[in-house]
């Protein structure tokens, strides 16, 4: 126990002040989720904030729209309309006979007159505006669009939660003696390679959970984007997430007496494309694949991560979450078996 | 017998590394395995420390077969490294005190024992640093400090010392010394002939994978035929002088060295007095004429045909 305390404590601080960790940890997925939401921060807007309709306090409708909880009721009298709605104070203006002003087209005015030409049907016919389900028949509608852009925003979650890669491929390589001096020096020592190993892979866990921690604070206070609504799966999916990263890093470190460097490059091409298939980049690759190869989606672990996170916040919808998490248990048993046929092979040849 | 090495075949694929190598350590002893670069030094420590495979042999340490799990016999062993081999991002003294936390569990032992280990390789003034920040040398010092830091019983050296400045150097050496003679066994190796003299008691001499002779110093340097060694220099030239010179008795072989005749002698006592009268006779001024005991470089000579000398 004193032992693998000690071992995580060095091994964490040779971690941490890594400069190299610290950027692909860290500070490159805050510039990807960044650069994402900048390029399409047009778009993802409109699934995060309310519609803002402007009308006057009497109008009849207010009352009706109110019952919407993306719809955001502002007090406008008619002759400030136009400039309010210049300045983007409001989407849409609705006067007392239901016409409509706006100064933009974009989904949000789709969306009112969508809403208004609703209201003016139901009046004609006589039906009670209570009945009518504004939030399945619009509101759903919109967001679907939105989320397409989502699904970059879950994709990259789930691509950061497997970068405890990085430090997997550090600890194999500072175990092995065929692949760094430090591995040859600790062979001779009375540290069991495990106990090495492990305080490794709990490191690796610790360091890059933190560093997930740290991106979705910063989606969530600094971008004020609300991802993750249902934090029990989520938090599962990301700590898998984790383990599956530990596992390749294992592997990877294992398998070839390639450089550190050069398993780090082949850790992020390899979960970088994983992370394009599931739909990072862009949303289409994902619809394309998802119709023509649906197989890839179901087993590309990245996709799983993603979509999962996608599918239990956005949709709620936690049916095949259970599936994807065994999938990704099984995946990261396969990857430290496997890793343990190579360091076993390896053992008595140690340099 | 604290290490035992017997017959021990190493091959890298064609190349055969140790060939039939062996060799013995005793308790208490500073064993230096001495031999020309690529001879098979590193090749052979790493063999008798499990970290390599061989084909062929045994090696016992600490009176037990030496296998890669021999957990009991590493917490008594303490090994420095020919390449270094520290965590770049752990300061020295960090790195000291994880070799040194592997072996001792007890805290103010360690922090006792750390200090130690930084006074020896003299790195006070650099406790905080990181390692790429040193410079080659002090790097050879941290890498030398994490070996030893743990006083182990048996302590393997392999050419600690090389891109070391001389004063380190000696420092170092001496050092090494005090470890022994505070109990550890050292296994020391090197191609510095002067480091094998004056730091070891025993000597291995090694070429192409096989350990040829070992000795003490002395014991060494009675295996060979020449005893004596007499440089000379003459004023001007004198055709067939080294003919001449090679009647004297005893003269085994002369030979000519930038004007330099350097004589070697077998046996016998009276080697100057005999080449002085040789010079009376043949009428000879001499400008410089002294006599040396043979060196480790004349053992190695005599075995292999070739100086050990770079
Ligand atoms: N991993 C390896 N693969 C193939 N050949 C090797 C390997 N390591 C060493 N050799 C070869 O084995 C021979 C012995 O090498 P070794 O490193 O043991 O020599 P050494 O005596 O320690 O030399 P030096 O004084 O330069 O350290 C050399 O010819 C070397 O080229
Ligand atoms: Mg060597």
């Amino acid at each position: 126990m004193k032992t693998l305390l000690r071992n995580c404590i060095y091994q964490g601080k040779n971690v941490y002040r890594d400069m190299g960790f610290l950027f692909w940890g860290l500070i490159y997925p805050i510039i990807l989720v960044s650069f994402f939401y900048i390029a399409f921060s047009g778009i993802s807007n409109i699934g995060l904030e309310d519609i803002d309709i402007g009308m006057e306090r009497e109008n009849p409708i207010s009352a009706i729209l109110e019952t919407i909880d993306m719809v955001n009721i502002v007090e406008v009298p008619r002759k400030d309309a136009n400039r309010n709605l210049a300045e983007g104070n409001i989407d849409g203006f609705i006067d007392e006979d239901l016409n409509i002003l706006v100064n933009d087209s974009g989904i949000n005015q789709t969306m009112i007159k969508g809403i208004v030409e609703q209201i003016k049907q139901m009046n004609s016919l006589n039906r009670p505006m209570e009945n009518y389900d504004f939030e399945a028949n619009y509101i759903a509608d919109r967001d679907q669009e939105a989320n397409g852009i989502l699904v970059i925003f879950y994709s990259l979650i789930g691509m950061v939660s497997t970068y405890s890669v990085f430090a997997g491929i550090e600890t194999v390589s500072l175990a092995q003696g065929n692949l760094t001096n430090i591995g040859a020096r600790l062979n001779i020592t009375p540290l069991k390679k495990k106990d090495f190993l492990f305080a490794g892979i709990i490191v690796a866990l610790a360091f890059n959970l933190l560093a997930n921690g740290l991106l979705l604070l910063f989606i969530e206070f600094v971008l004020k984007m609300n991802l993750l609504r249902e934090a029990r799966y989520s938090l599962a999916l990301i700590i898998l997430g984790n383990i599956f990263g530990v596992s390749l890093g294992i592997f990877i470190g294992a398998s070839n007496k390639q450089s550190i460097g050069v398993k780090t490059m082949f850790a992020i091409a390899s979960t970088l494309f994983l992370s394009f298939l599931s739909g990072l980049m862009s949303p289409d690759i994902k619809i394309i694949l998802d119709k023509n190869l649906p197989i890839l989606g179901r087993i590309n672990p990245l996709a799983i991560i993603g979509n999962s996170l996608y599918r239990v916040n956005l949709l709620g919808n936690t049916k095949d979450v259970g599936v994807g998490m065994a999938l990704l248990t099984l995946y990261s048993i396969i990857l430290i078996f496997g890793a343990y046929m190579f360091l076993r092979r390896r053992n008595y040849d140690s340099i | 017998m604290i290490v035992k090495v017997d017959n021990l075949v190493k091959r890298y694929k064609e190349l055969i590394a140790l060939d039939h190598f062996s060799m013995e350590v005793r308790e208490g002893e500073i064993l230096g395995l001495l031999g020309p670069n690529g001879c098979g030094k590193t090749t052979a420590i790493n063999c008798i420390l499990s970290l390599l495979s061989f084909d062929k042999g045994e090696v016992e340490v600490l009176g037990k077969k030496m296998t890669p799990d021999a957990y009991d016999i590493k917490r008594q062993i303490g090994m420095v490294p020919q390449e270094v081999a520290v965590f770049e991002n752990l300061t020295v003294k960090e790195n000291i005190d994880y070799f040194c936390g592997l072996y001792i569990d007890d805290r103010s032992l360690r922090r006792e024992y750390v200090e130690e280990a930084i006074d020896f390789v003299e790195l006070k003034d650099y406790i905080g640093f990181y390692p790429k920040k040193l410079s080659g040398g002090l790097k050879r010092r941290l890498n030398i400090a994490c070996g030893i830091v743990h006083k182990p019983r048996l302590i393997f050296l392999d050419e600690p010392t090389v891109a070391v400045d001389a004063q380190s150097r000696n420092f170092i050496l001496e050092g090494i010394k005090k470890l022994n003679r505070e109990g550890s066994t050292i296994i020391y190796t090197t191609h510095y002939l002067e480091e094998a003299e004056m730091l070891c008691n025993r000597i291995v001499i090694m070429d192409n994978g096989k350990s040829l002779v070992s000795g003490t110093n002395q014991e060494l340097k009675a295996m060979i035929t020449t005893t004596e060694k007499i440089i000379v220099r003459f004023s001007q030239d004198d055709d067939g002088i080294m003919e001449r010179i090679g009647d004297i008795p005893h003269v085994i072989e002369v030979t000519e060295e930038d004007g330099d005749y350097i004589i070697k002698f077998e046996n016998g006592i009276n080697n100057i007095s005999n080449l002085l009268e040789f010079i009376m006779e043949n009428n000879l001024i001499y400008t410089k004429l002294y006599s040396q005991l043979p060196t480790l470089n004349d053992v190695f000579l005599e075995l292999t045909g070739k100086g050990l000398r770079d």
